[in-house]
């Protein structure tokens, strides 16, 4: 009995904080693009660093932390009904709800790619970083070739 | 006309090339933009640079036709120029007219402003021109979006180019796309004949260009230590 009353508790606790986010995909939307620069500068940074005839390790490091953070979260914040439908001004296509496995996958893609950058950043090699590097931008067309509507 | 006008050179090959560059690349630039052709996209946007480049400094030591001292007028004169159209009198001088005169500046100074935006400019895959690396992640998003609403504002005034152009073939009886193909014009015999400049002037101007859009794609390094430093990632690497 009171395990039930606990489940029917935890449920009812669930869709609540369910509705609630539900309730503001303007909010979710302005998040996830925020979580999006952030990405982007992060790779900017890294891109940069690399550049230079001296790349600085640490601000490699910095911007690869950053990047695999703000990567682990891509997919937290496409809930359903933050979509087009929201509202709001989104570029996110309808497909990331209809293929969601290929999405998921897409963004798992992102959170490998991102570990194996902070991997190599932490590495201290600048050799690492740079071989790293092209499989991190490959994950960002492929995601937005498939699920990103064009400006 | 056949008794009071002659058959001259207006504009010289330069010109002519680099006018009908413009109308092969622009289209080209904005169809590799839509389909995220980003690679050729700033392949095709460093040869404008350099089209621009030579064209200005033909435009200082070119033909007289391609001179801005020869066609940028003030502004009194480009007034009554344009209050004087509806009158149907012969043309007195060679080359743009003082309306024209600003057409060019005006679309040579946006193709300018534009490539300039671009090469500064970045897309949300980690695609960016050669000197991205100058500027920070927010002004890069501003100048993208100024770099297509610089194509827009473009757009508008190559939209007003072509209205002239259907103008004064039209109402003025003055066909002006022959001639920038063919070089030549029927001129009255009170203008003066444009001074063509010598070929060999090609050279250095093509020579300072390509080497300025060289520098520029290799991310303008002011220092040895930057030139020798490792390229800029190669976005095809990851496309």
């Amino acid at each position: 009995m009171n395990r039930k009353i606990t489940a029917i508790a935890a449920l009812t606790l669930g869709l609540a904080s369910a509705a609630v986010y539900a309730a503001k995909p303007a909010d979710i939307i302005a998040a996830r693009q925020a979580n999006f620069k952030v990405i982007g500068k992060s790779f900017k940074g890294i891109m940069d660093e690399m550049r230079k005839p001296a790349p600085d390790m640490a601000m490699i490091k910095a911007s690869a932390n950053a990047l695999a953070g703000g990567s682990s979260k891509v997919s937290g914040y496409f809930p359903k009904g933050s979509g087009p439908e929201a509202g709001a001004k989104t570029h996110a296509l309808p497909a990331i709800w209809a293929k969601n496995a290929d999405f998921k996958k897409s963004a798992a893609n992102l959170v490998a790619a991102s570990k194996k950058m902070q991997l190599a950043a932490n590495s201290n090699n600048i050799d690492t970083v740079k071989a790293a590097f092209p499989a991190l931008g490959g994950t960002c067309k492929g995601c937005h070739d498939q699920f990103k509507a064009k400006d | 006309m056949a008794s009071d006008s002659r058959r001259a050179k207006l504009w010289d090959l330069p010109v002519r090339l680099i006018h009908w560059s413009f109308v092969v690349l622009l289209p080209l630039l904005w169809w590799t933009a839509e389909n995220g052709e980003m690679d050729l996209h700033m392949t095709l946007g460093l040869v404008m640079l350099g089209l621009v480049v030579f064209r200005v400094l033909w435009g200082l030591v070119g033909s007289s036709t391609a001179r801005f001292a020869s066609f940028v007028r003030g502004p009194i004169t480009v007034i009554s120029y344009l209050r004087g159209l509806s009158k149907s009198e012969s043309e007195t001088s060679a080359g743009h007219n003082p309306a024209g005169g600003w057409s060019v500046v005006l679309l040579l100074g946006l193709l300018a402003v534009d490539v300039g935006l671009g090469l500064i400019a970045q897309n949300v895959d980690g695609v960016t021109g050669s000197l991205n690396y100058l500027v920070s992640y927010d002004q890069a998003e501003q100048a993208t979006e100024l770099h297509e609403l610089g194509f827009n504002i473009l757009l508008a005034v190559i939209v007003l180019h072509i209205a002239a152009i259907l103008f004064y073939t039209f109402v003025k009886k003055d066909r002006l796309v022959p001639p920038m193909i063919t070089g030549s014009k029927d001129l009255p015999t009170a203008v003066t004949t444009p001074v063509m400049a010598p070929a060999w002037r090609i050279l250095p101007c093509l020579l300072i260009a390509a080497a300025l859009t060289w520098w520029v794609s290799i991310g303008a390094p002011t220092s040895l230590e930057q030139f020798n430093a490792p390229p800029p990632v190669d976005a095809s690497e990851y496309m």
